[in-house]
């Protein structure tokens, strides 16, 4: 495993060497701003109104945890659904198209040292995006006063849910040679896992997954019904082991796409 | 140094390479020889362990590329069709991670870059970026890529094409000189595929022609001129359509019976 770590460091500088991480890293800034903003604009005008309205019981259930954080971290995950595949698509698919896929294939390294200092590399972008996004929420503690174990559980959500779609987009990115194609198709996919659940209440509400056991099972595939209760603070190891799970599956097969080239 | 015993690579129908084999001892210089879709890089590419072979064996410095990948492929310089190179990275930063991956140890590091730069005469563009070079520069980068971690073999597919004459001379210069390097207390072993009859009349002393999957030539590039006649002649005898009126047999490991593998691939094809 000793190569990770010089597989893991080329991909990041060749990353910081390209437009794409930059991009990605100023319209994820921009985005979480905005986002930020309108959710405190949004707070403040709430308060404003109970008090006007004297709604003294409301006014108190009202916090910065709940009612700024939670929906802003919620919102940025849906951001990362398109922004991570962005990161991704180029691991595998460059190397192909460049051909140093011929030069990593004969060293004397193992499919699965590539295959986790890429997934490393992309990892540590999306920790550096958490840490950025970090800010917002660390202004609150400047004016107001969350609390700061629900905040972190929110961004370790955030974080793992990241790392997670850096997972599926790293298996996008082994099947083609094309990063336009690696894009999409990672972008597809989790877009499809994390709808699940809303095609599960669809057919609750009396659609084609009416078999409550079927929608059931859609829910628990689903990514955001598991992220949203780490974002509420509420998660268990069920949680954490379906993450895990997700992480280790399709790192798995990434290994056996990059290794089917030699197979073709 | 090399051993390859029936090699044999066929995607579905489709034959491209039929049990090859050949021997190559430490210090050889070989040049692989063959028209177009004769199979020379697919050859290559199964030496090197970047493609399994349907059949057969390789064994390079003892290690099998199956049995030991690592082992044999740290013996291995490969230089592809395409150089594998990184366009946004520095020559210097380049060499320097190849030779982490090729496991030149952390200490000897600095050292076996510095000698690859020297040796490929990359010294003035060491911190250069890679897609700002030229196309020979980027081929000698390409050479030094394959010499970093001092391998006892290597390997290049096709060095010079795409370069100019005089860039031509230079590379062909280089590898020679690459040729004459040892490692250890033992020759350097070279393969070398190209189109260019000259360039193995120049470097190597072993003539391995293949036409259509299959090894029709195998001989010391002296005995094989010394019958007086040109390389070229005995390539377009070796290569003709109609096998079986070589003027040069094969040598007595190869097939016997070209003319149905002939048939064969042609009905494929």
């Amino acid at each position: 495993m000793r190569h990770v770590g010089a597989i893991a460091g080329r991909e990041l500088r060749s990353l910081f060497s390209s437009p794409v991480a930059y991009a990605v890293l100023v319209l994820f800034a921009v985005l979480a701003g905005f986002f930020f903003l309108s959710g405190v604009l949004q707070f403040q005008d709430y308060i404003v109104r109970m008090q006007a309205f004297q709604m003294a019981q409301q006014l108190e259930e009202l916090n910065l945890n709940d009612h700024v954080i939670a929906p802003f971290i919620h919102v940025m995950s849906v951001v990362m659904l398109f922004l991570i595949p962005g990161i991704t698509m180029g691991l595998f698919a460059s190397e192909k198209a460049n051909g140093t896929q011929e030069l990593l294939l004969t060293s004397p390294i193992t499919i699965w040292e590539l295959v986790l200092g890429k997934f490393l590399a992309a990892a540590s972008f999306v920790a550096l995006l958490v840490l950025l996004l970090a800010i917002y929420p660390a202004l609150l503690f400047w004016y107001g006063d969350p609390e700061l174990g629900k905040t972190l559980a929110g961004l370790a959500g955030l974080l793992l849910i990241g790392v997670t779609y850096a997972a599926i987009g790293s298996f996008a990115s082994a099947v083609t040679q094309s990063q336009l194609i690696a894009f999409f198709l990672a972008f597809v996919m989790l877009l499809v896992l994390w709808m699940l659940g809303f095609l599960a209440d669809l057919g609750a509400a009396g659609g084609a997954v009416s078999n409550e056991s079927f929608a059931g099972v859609l829910r628990w595939l689903s990514t955001a019904e598991h992220f949203e209760s780490l974002v509420m603070g509420l998660a268990d190891t069920k949680d954490l082991a379906y993450f895990a799970a997700l992480v280790a599956g399709f790192l798995i097969v990434t290994r056996a796409a990059v290794e089917s080239v030699r197979w073709r | 140094m090399i051993e390859a015993r029936g090699l044999s690579k066929r995607y579905g129908e489709l034959i491209a390479v039929e049990d090859v084999s050949f021997s190559i001892q430490p210090g050889e210089v070989v040049g692989f020889l063959g028209p177009n879709g004769a199979g020379k890089t697919t050859t290559m590419r199964m030496l090197t362990g970047f493609l399994p072979p349907t059949d057969g064996s390789v064994t390079i410095a003892g290690h099998d590329i199956f049995d030991e990948p690592l082992a044999a492929r740290r013996a291995v310089g490969y230089l592809p069709e395409t150089p594998p190179l990184y366009p946004e990275m520095s020559v210097e930063g380049y060499l320097t991670y190849v030779a982490k991956i090729k496991d030149v140890p952390r200490a000897q590091r600095r050292a076996a870059v510095d000698r690859a730069l020297e040796r490929c005469g990359l010294a003035d563009v060491r911190r250069r970026v890679i897609g700002a070079l030229s196309k020979g520069y980027r081929q000698r980068v390409g050479l030094a890529q394959a010499i970093v971690h001092d391998p006892s073999v290597l390997i290049l597919d096709e060095p010079t094409v795409g370069l100019d004459p005089i860039q031509i001379r230079e590379i062909r210069s280089l590898i020679a000189e690459l040729a004459r390097e040892t490692k250890g207390d033992k020759a350097r072993t070279v393969i070398l595929s190209t189109h260019i009859l000259p360039e193995v009349e120049a470097i190597c002393r072993r003539v391995l022609i293949l036409n259509r999957g299959r090894k029709v030539v195998d001989r010391p590039l002296a005995e094989l001129q010394a019958g007086g006649a040109s390389l070229e002649e005995i390539f377009a005898r070796a290569t003709a359509r109609e096998p079986g009126e070589h003027a040069e047999r094969p040598a007595p490991e190869a097939p016997s019976d070209d003319r149905t593998g002939a048939q064969e691939s042609e009905v494929r094809s």
